[in-house]
Formats: structure tokens, C-alpha cells, sequence
């Protein structure tokens, strides 16, 4: 019994702020506090007339969707080198790759900046921030692709070589179908790292903030804080759809394969 | 009967590890041939460098008078069926079986369909292909696997333990049906197992290897009653091993027997090359026998008592101990009508015969 005080206590404790977005996002005024004075979607129409916020979020989905693609791309080579094949120092390479998850975000932050800018003399610009993310977005990847990579049969592209197929044409046509659900839950979970992060992309952004940074610019104006949690009760509802598209791809995908279901994110 | 695969002096390494050791091999045009050993023999490596999946360290593989260096599994007249089966679990059946038709340009839709509902009539499951290749049962996949390899119609068919994954009364069934299929289609088949009664029931002939050498290669009734040496004896069947020492060799070989006496043997039944001294004597559980009450025979007989009973149902085994010999002699007994099953302990008279008893070096 005090278990279950403790576990709703902790799910409140949770997502009791999150919560509260939506409800001062509908709320008819500036200052954020109870009582609530009404019932408004004005903060929502002032998302739509803000110009600034509009390239803020074109920003953003680029720079995720470049993330997606590229840490996907890099996780799936990691996975199936993991899956397939034995080489010198497997387990400590395997290792290092999966470290930014673990790493503290400001320091890979500042330390990026020091060697984009200090040594290399880049501009700050979209790609900083997309080369970044990837870094820190790999790890996810991976971890999701390992799934559905170790539960691939080896000798399913060497069947496929075996009955005539180059080692390109049958990673293709066997392997690729049968990972396509995680490489799509990975390229999701990739999407949302990237769409949320903020602490790097304050950091390293150029002339133009991803939309995390513009929402932390706005929070200078106590008068657009509703406007905030607008945009915030949007962020959330996208992020919940974003990640439960993930998880239902990844189960789907264990089942096509008929495996065992070994866990994942969700 | 034509040369069809040769391997000359091969050997593979794996970092110091040597898997292949000077492997010389020459398989015929249609024969069942077997790769039998234990586990860790290399036999599954000698498959997967005739397959194109392992290159060799050195050596010369050849097939149909081609030198395949460099010809990567794709492009060689192999097909093979996999321990795992690797069906394509995103497949249907007829989807899967007709994967290596994909790069036949000669033939068209129709054409191609032929050829699976043919493939698949073949293996026994007709009206199969729409179902879904993950939802069958290990006996189906395993006809898949083999329907997808043969429709390709190639010259050698390379088959990795298939029987391994089935039960005991599914795999007798394909055993049968696998000899069926090969001498219908007429390709060369290469079987590697770890089952000696597998290769001994499927094969034209063996390769028994032991860490990466072949130890005997022949058709398997030699290899069953002359095995060239003790470990393949004892890999094959059941053995019972004598001390012996041989006194005299010529047409006819002399030699004392541990429990047994002076035994005169043909030369037959010597390894070549046979030299005075020490050797070994084996001899197999049911060319010895027990008199029972009422039985007479004219072979030698011996004295013994029985130490263990094993009964099999239409065979019992029983250990039976003899004078002057440390190990019990087994002996393999039909349980025909009449005879009793003995009890431990009991006294026997043990009927043997010179005739059976091979010599080992």
C-alpha cells in the first residue's frame, strides 16, 4: 500500500509540471498562477503570427531531420560491424561510441565550440549544430539498431550471396527489410533528441536559434511566457506521438521477424 | 563417374589457428558425399571454402575443372542449405524459393512460377507458397531451404548439418527423403554432420575429419568394419578395444589378444603396413555374442559374468567381463523370441570370432 503512495506520488512529482503547460497555455492571462481566469486560444494565434518563431521551427526541423538521417545511417553501420563481425578491440570501440550518452551535454557543448571555433576557425551555422547532434543522437541510434541487428541470422545475407545476389544487392534486399522498422524507430527517437536539445544548440547556433533557443530567448519577456507554454504544450504532444510511433515500429518489426521481444525504449 | 570438385593441399588458417590441414579431397560427379566429425573438426569450414564463404590460406579448390581463387559465392555452381535454414522471414514461401531466380533474365514470369510450384512439388509441400515463411515448422523450413537451393539447379548441393535442428523420428524421415531427392536430381550433394549414423545411412561415401585433417575417407561399410585407426573407430558405431600384440605378419597375421589368446587373422583386417609389437584390438558389439540355454555354437567361446544390463527394447546391451581383460567386453544382443534378458551378476559364456576382430595401430 505505501508502495503504491510512493508510485503515484513519484508519477505526480513527474508529470505534474508537464501538466501544467496545457493548462496556463489555455489560460486567459499573462501571469502564470492560480487561480485561472478563463479560457483563451490566443496564445495559440500568437504562435501563428510570430515570424521569428516561424524560422525558429523551419531551423529546427531541418537540422533534426539531417540528425535523423545521418546518425541513422552511422548507427547502422555500427550495428550490423557489432552483429556481424569479430575485429581487434570490438568491445572498447563499441564502448567509445556509445560514451556521449553518458557524457554531460555542456561539456560536449563547450568543448565543440573551442575546437569548431578556436581551432578549425568555422562560422557558427546550422551544420555545427547538426554535426552535434548526430554526436550526441548516435548513441540512441545504435543502441535501437543493436536490437534489430542481433537478432538477424548471419547466414541470411550469405544465403542471399549464396543464391546468386552481389553482398550490396543482398544486404538490400534481406537485410535492410528486416531492420526497416528500427531504422525507423531510430531515425524518430533521433528526430526528437534533436527537435528538444537545447543546451548545445545554444551554444553552437549561428545567426539563426533552433526553437528551443528561441523559447528560452522569449522567457526574458514575462508577457510571452503563455505564448511559451503554447508552444511547449505543442513540443510535448509531438514529442509523446514521435516516440510512440517509435516503440509500435520496433515492436512491429520484432514480430515480422518473429522474435522474442527484448526490451527497447518505451 | 567424373571429377567434379578437387581440393588440393588446402589449408586455412584463422590467426594461429589452424582449421584446414593439407586437405586433398576429389569428389565425383552425383555422389552423396559426407564431411562427418566432431565438433571443432573444421568440416564446416571445408564447406564454407567450397561454398566461397571462407577463402583459403592456400591450397587449390577446383569445381567442374574451374579454379574458384577469387570467385566469390555467388558466382560459383554452389548451393547450400543452412543449419538455420536463413529462411527470408519477410518472404512467403514462393517468394523465398524463388530468390535466386531474381537474376535470371532468360526466363520469364510464367516460366519462373513453373519452376517454384515444381521446386516446391519436389520437397513435398505443393499449395505452400503463399504462406508466410516465419510461420512454418522446422520440417517445412528445412524443405523450403533445400526447394530454394535446388531450383537453381546447381552442380554441387553443400548441406550444413540440415538435420540438426529436426527431432529424432522428422529427421530419419528426411534422411530418407534427402537420398530420394539426390538420386532423382542427380546433383552432387555434400552433407556435413556430426551424426554417424546420418552419414553412414545417406552417404555414397565419408570424410571422417578430426582437427582439420581427414583421418579416413571411404564408402561407409569399410569405414564401419575397417576404421584405419582409434579414433575413428571409436568416432563410429561402438568399439570395444583389446591390447594386443602382434608376433607374426605375412598373407596372415598373428596376434595375441588380451583375454582372447593367440589369434590368427587375415591381413585384411591389419592396417597396411603392420609391424611387430604392440598394438590394438577392436572389435564391435554385435559380432560378439551370448550363448543362451539351448544354443550351440562353433565359433570360440569364453567365460564371463555380466556387469550391467542396458536394454534398448529389440536390442539389449549388456557389459560382460571376462578373465584377464580390465575393461568389460559390450555386447549387442537381438532380444529374439525366447531369449531371456539376463541379470547383472549372472554367468555367460561369450561366443566370438577372429574374423571380426580388426587391428588398429
Amino acid at each position: 500500500m505505501s508502495l503504491r503512495i510512493y508510485a503515484i506520488a513519484y508519477l505526480i512529482f513527474l508529470y505534474a509540471p508537464i501538466i501544467l503547460l496545457p493548462i496556463f497555455a489555455f489560460n486567459d492571462a499573462t501571469i502564470i498562477a492560480f487561480p485561472l481566469s478563463g479560457f483563451t486560444t490566443d496564445w495559440f494565434k500568437a504562435l501563428l503570427t510570430t515570424k521569428a518563431l516561424h524560422t525558429a521551427v523551419q531551423n529546427s526541423l531541418y537540422i533534426a531531420a539531417v540528425t535523423a538521417l545521418l546518425s541513422t545511417t552511422l548507427g547502422v553501420c555500427a550495428a550490423r560491424a557489432g552483429a556481424m563481425y569479430a575485429f581487434p578491440f570490438k568491445r572498447s570501440i563499441l564502448g567509445l561510441v556509445m560514451l556521449p550518452l553518458v557524457l554531460p551535454e555542456i561539456i560536449v557543448a563547450v568543448s565543440l565550440l573551442v575546437v569548431i571555433v578556436q581551432i578549425f576557425d568555422f562560422g557558427l551555422s546550422n551544420w555545427t549544430v547538426i554535426a552535434a547532434h548526430v554526436l550526441i543522437s548516435t548513441p540512441f541510434c545504435i543502441a535501437i539498431l543493436n536490437g534489430a541487428f542481433q537478432n538477424l541470422d548471419p547466414a541470411m545475407e550469405e544465403a542471399a550471396m549464396d543464391l546468386g545476389e552481389s553482398r550490396w544487392s543482398a544486404f538490400r534486399l534481406v537485410t535492410l527489410p528486416l531492420v526497416m522498422p528500427g531504422i525507423i524507430s531510430s531515425m524518430l527517437i533521433a528526430f526528437t533528441i534533436s527537435l528538444d536539445e537545447f543546451i548545445i544548440a545554444f551554444f553552437l547556433t549561428g545567426a539563426n536559434p533552433t526553437m528551443p533557443v528561441y523559447i528560452w530567448g522569449l522567457l526574458r519577456f514575462p508577457s510571452s511566457l503563455p505564448v511559451v507554454m503554447a508552444l511547449g504544450t505543442i513540443l510535448v504532444a509531438l514529442s509523446i506521438v514521435l516516440l510512440t510511433l517509435a516503440e509500435i515500429l520496433r515492436r512491429r518489426g520484432m514480430a515480422r521477424a518473429g522474435l522474442r521481444d527484448k526490451g527497447g525504449f518505451l | 563417374m567424373t571429377e567434379l570438385i578437387s581440393l588440393t593441399g588446402v589449408n586455412k588458417f584463422y590467426g594461429d589457428y589452424h582449421a584446414l590441414r593439407d586437405i586433398d579431397l576429389s569428389i565425383q560427379t552425383g555422389e552423396f558425399f559426407s564431411l562427418l566429425g566432431p565438433s571443432g573438426c573444421g568440416k564446416t569450414t571445408l564447406l564454407r571454402t567450397i561454398a566461397g564463404f571462407e577463402g583459403v590460406s592456400d591450397g587449390v579448390v577446383m569445381i567442374g575443372g574451374k579454379n574458384m581463387q577469387g570467385v566469390p559465392a555467388n558466382m560459383r555452381p554452389t548451393n547450400m542449405v543452412f543449419q538455420s535454414y536463413a529462411i527470408f522471414p519477410h518472404l512467403s514461401v514462393a517468394e523465398n524459393v524463388a530468390f535466386g531466380l531474381r537474376k535470371k533474365r532468360n526466363m520469364d514470369k510464367v516460366q519462373k512460377d513453373t519452376a517454384v510450384a515444381q521446386a516446391l512439388d519436389m520437397v513435398g509441400l505443393k499449395g505452400f507458397g503463399a504462406r508466410q515463411a516465419h510461420a512454418l515448422s522446422g520440417g517445412q523450413r528445412q524443405r523450403v531451404a533445400l526447394a530454394r537451393a535446388l531450383i537453381l539447379k546447381p552442380k554441387v548441393l553443400l548441406l550444413d548439418e540440415p538435420l540438426s535442428a529436426l527431432d529424432k523420428k522428422m529427421r530419419e524421415q528426411m534422411q530418407v527423403e534427402l537420398i530420394r531427392l539426390q538420386r532423382h536430381v542427380g546433383i552432387t550433394f555434400i552433407l556435413v554432420t556430426h551424426d554417424q549414423e546420418e552419414a553412414l545411412v545417406m552417404s555414397d561415401r565419408i570424410a571422417v575429419m578430426f582437427e582439420g585433417e581427414i583421418g579416413q575417407l571411404d564408402d561407409p561399410e569399410t569405414l564401419y568394419r575397417r576404421p584405419n585407426s582409434r579414433r575413428v573407430a571409436e568416432f563410429i558405431g561402438k568399439m570395444n578395444f583389446l591390447d594386443a600384440d602382434v608376433t607374426s605378419v605375412g598373407d596372415r597375421v598373428t596376434v595375441a589378444v588380451e583375454g582372447l589368446g593367440i589369434c590368427d587373422v587375415d591381413a585384411e583386417q591389419a592396417p597396411a603396413g603392420i609391424t611387430l609389437g604392440k598394438a590394438a584390438v577392436g572389435i564391435r558389439p554385435e559380432t560378439l555374442a551370448i550363448l543362451f540355454d539351448g544354443e550351440a555354437t562353433t565359433r570360440e567361446t569364453i567365460a564371463g559374468t555380466v556387469d550391467e544390463v542396458v536394454y534398448y527394447g529389440d536390442m539389449t546391451y549388456y557389459d560382460v567381463r571376462i578373465a584377464g581383460v580390465a575393461d568389460t567386453l559390450n555386447i549387442a544382443m537381438k532380444n529374439l523370441i525366447g531369449r531371456p534378458v539376463l541379470d547383472v551378476g549372472a554367468a555367460t559364456t561369450v561366443v566370438w570370432d577372429a574374423r571380426s576382430l580388426v587391428l588398429l595401430p
